[in-house]
């Protein structure tokens, strides 16, 4: 699959980075190539680590030590200017930190009662419209909605039913974020449910259930009508979602792949091409691929109620970087193809997919 | 006796000797001669040739030519010297028989010589080969090796373009950052002076101002165009729940969770359960072969409950469970009819009873344990032990939460409780 003098994108490993703590996330700072990586010291500290990226080695610039272990952040929901970082900690607080400054952070809420398991923001970067939210989810089982500029309470809250026994949000996506006010919010839970929330009209607009955990959510692009969205799970299987046409009943089509013989931890979409995204797995591989859409994106069914039709997926190329799983992702939203992933290896790799202006 | 061959020709040379053996029609092959360093023999049954050779040849060079009827030998003489005869004449028969045998170990050996000389060149052979692949497929290798090098370098080549670039339009974007502030900065400053000029405050008074004033003019500023861009934005949501539900745990569940192992337990006690006669014959010899089997009996109880004869019922399922003890079904429907006969306490032993047999907790036996919580209930309401009563409606409504009667016997237990509560 791998031949090199083929047309197909190649995964050129650029820089290979050992720590000294598990790195639970790692993220491009926007508009530099600096990376950070998040994650949890052995003495069960939280770590930050700030990198610059220079010539074939990475550069540590910076190093904030905070007292509960990080599990995620995002600079979704900053300016360009401020670039702050939020992230979401072992201990159920959502904070936002002032890189400059990070002693103190700018906003902290203990959000949850356990671990913010994945966080995202919208509304930052100088994408898309609308205020800056950030969404978290928590083993507690809820979702949360958060504006930096209201202390203490969410601006929306996704909980279960009182007495109903809860289950863990392993992930959570902003997506139709396409005007000032249009919003919705992907949560996957562990137990196979997949939950869209509506946050214009605060309902749930559609759940499903995929049968095995789910690991990672991704809409293709946050910030218009909604189009895509992969869900990927436990036992090697992700799902792809035509989001552009919602049945009454059968909700949203989608075509599944099964990839990998074990879980896929993270899915991750190419900033600059929204059918092009790259999945993590646990054997420590990554996968390449391609979405096709229809011939016909939607068609009526027996009752003439229109209903989404589902593309294909192909696969672009595939390579093993590690023994131990790759459980974060991220591309540079910069540089096309330039992407950073974290294993628990302890080691953070920067690549580089080439040939993806050929796609 | 085989037909020796006694008609030869030879002439020789002083290096070789030629001989020619006429074969009277037999047929040779090469396996039919037999050469050593001083014996040469040719036998084709029945015919036989045998020479001991004047001197030794080179076994290895010569040659025999087989053909027209007749065998050409080409011997080489290992000593060019003239011959005397072909053969030599005074061979006794030891001599013969003694050069014989050393003839045929000799070309033993040389046959092991020659199979091991093979060998080895074949090993050889195998050799340069195997290195001859190796030193192909590390070409190959190193070609794949060279063409990702060269992306590499290519890639690194623009990863670091790209960055100064970055840093590049940082650095300038700072630097229009810091010019805009300055701009905004001039004019507030200048018509902060023009009142201060105005005001007359003494010198002191003036500096501590200015100083406030610089201060609050940085503040002002950059609210300032803070304020602008809040305008732009909506203001936050205002805060709602969304209360969700999660899919009901349906056997199999999310394979992590599955209850095989329990649900096997279950359909195992069940199997048992049915072949466990506990029966005394002694008493129920006289009874016929259906009112043995427990679950007609079961059949013909629910019959009479269901018309009304309690009573019968009873009597049926206590005959069942005589002959077979550890059938929860018998012990429930039982309860119930105790429930219409009054007989509470009768009611929730045997109540208690059917839940005991009906563990482990699978969705299998989950109406089951509904009814024999909801009938427990029912007993101890009566009884008017009303928080045993509310613990069992509870019961039942955790296993089956969606069933509206048992809520609503929940709710007046409830507050059947409060009102006691208050009342006393």
């Amino acid at each position: 699959l791998a031949g090199a003098g083929a047309e197909r994108p190649q995964v050129v490993s650029h820089v290979q980075q050992e720590l000294n703590y598990t790195v639970f996330d790692c993220k491009w700072v926007p508009r530099s190539a600096r990376l950070l990586c998040l994650g949890s010291a052995a003495r069960g500290t939280g770590l930050v680590q700030l990198y610059e990226l220079h010539g074939a080695r990475l550069e540590l610039l910076r190093e904030i030590e905070k007292s509960k272990p990080i599990k995620c952040g995002t600079f979704g929901a900053t300016s360009l200017q401020q670039r702050y970082l939020a992230t979401g900690d072992f201990d159920g607080n959502l904070n936002i930190w002032n890189l400059e400054a990070p002693e103190i952070p700018v906003y902290s809420v203990k959000g949850h009662k356990e671990i913010i398991n994945s966080i995202d923001g919208v509304g930052g970067l100088g994408i898309g419209e609308g205020a800056p939210e950030i969404v978290t989810g928590s083993r507690d089982g809820t979702v949360k909605v958060w504006d930096p500029r209201q202390k203490d309470t969410p601006v929306a809250n996704m909980e279960p039913v009182q007495g109903e026994s809860k289950r863990d949000c392993w992930t959570v996506a902003f997506g139709n974020a396409y005007n000032q006010e249009e919003r919705v919010v992907c949560a996957g839970y562990d137990n196979g449910d997949i939950k869209l929330f509506d946050l214009k009209t605060m309902s749930l607009r559609w759940e499903t259930n995929i049968k095995n955990g789910v690991c990672s959510v991704e809409f293709d692009r946050k910030d218009i009508n909604m189009n895509k969205l992969v869900a990927t799970t436990l036992e090697g299987k992700f799902h792809v979602f035509d989001m552009r046409t919602q049945h009454p009943t059968k909700g949203f089509a989608s075509v599944s792949e099964k990839a990998q013989k074990s879980t896929i931890w993270q899915v991750r979409h190419l900033p600059q091409n929204r059918d092009v995204f790259m999945t993590s797995g646990g054997s420590g591989s990554l996968h390449l691929w391609k979405y096709e859409y229809p011939a016909q994106r939607s068609k009526k069914d027996s009752e003439g109620s229109e209903m989404g039709v589902a593309g294909s997926v192909s696969l672009l190329q595939n390579v093993t970087l590690s023994t131990q799983p790759i459980s974060s992702l991220d591309w540079s939203p910069d540089k096309k193809g330039l992407c950073v992933c974290g294993a628990f290896d302890q080691t953070v790799r920067v690549l580089i997919v080439t040939k993806l202006n050929k796609i | 006796m085989p037909v020796w061959l006694r008609e030869r020709s030879w002439r020789q040379t002083l290096s070789a000797v030629y001989l020619s053996l006429p074969l009277r029609g037999a047929r040779a092959t090469p396996g039919s001669i037999f050469c050593s360093e001083q014996y040469l023999k040719v036998s084709i049954p029945p015919f036989l040739f045998e020479a001991i050779l004047f001197a030794p040849i080179d076994d290895t060079n010569s040659t025999a030519k087989i053909g027209n009827g007749n065998i050409f030998f080409t011997l080489y003489k290992k000593e060019p010297a003239m011959w005397d005869s072909l053969t030599l004449a005074n061979a006794d028969k030891e001599k013969l028989q003694y050069l014989r045998e050393n003839a045929v170990l000799k070309a033993h050996e040389k046959a092991k010589e020659e199979t091991e000389a093979k060998k080895i060149t074949k090993q050889e052979h195998k050799n340069y080969a195997l290195e001859a692949t190796m030193k192909l497929e590390e070409a190959e290798r190193k070609r794949i090796e060279d063409l990702k090098e060269k992306e590499r370098q290519k890639v690194a080549k623009e990863l670091e373009l790209w960055k100064n670039q970055q840093k590049d339009a940082d650095e300038y974007k700072s630097i229009q950052k810091r010019g805009e502030l300055h701009q905004e900065i001039e004019p507030l400053k200048e018509r902060k002076k023009e009142t201060k000029n105005k005001t007359r405050i003494p010198n002191e008074g003036t500096s501590k101002t200015k100083l406030k004033t610089t201060k609050g003019c940085h503040g002002s500023c950059s609210m300032f165009s803070q304020n602008l861009k809040e305008e732009q934005l909506p203001a936050p949501r205002s805060a709602a729940t969304i209360k969700v539900n999660f899919t009901p745990r349906v056997f199999p569940t999310a394979l992590r969770e599955s209850r095989i192992a329990e649900e096997e337990e279950w359909l195992h006690k069940q199997a048992e359960a049915q072949r466990v006669i506990n029966s005394d014959l002694s008493e129920l010899e006289d009874l016929k072969e259906d009112e043995k089997n427990p679950d007609w009996l079961k059949d013909k109880g629910n019959k009479m409950f269901a018309m009304g004869n309690y009573l019968g019922a009873v009597n049926a399922y206590n005959l069942a469970v005589r002959l077979n003890n550890k059938l929860p079904l018998l012990y429930l429907n039982r309860a119930a009819c105790h429930l219409k006969l009054r007989n509470l306490h009768k009611a929730v032993e045997d109540s208690s009873k059917a839940l005991e047999l009906l563990t482990p907790p699978v969705p299998d036996n989950e109406n089951a344990r509904v009814k024999a919580h909801v009938r427990r209930g029912t007993a101890f309401c009566q009884l008017e032990l009303y928080t045993e009563g509310l613990q069992d409606y509870e019961a039942a409504l955790k296993i089956n939460p969606k069933n509206k009667n048992i809520e609503k016997d929940a709710e007046k237990i409830r507050h059947l409780i409060q009102g006691t509560v208050q009342s006393s």
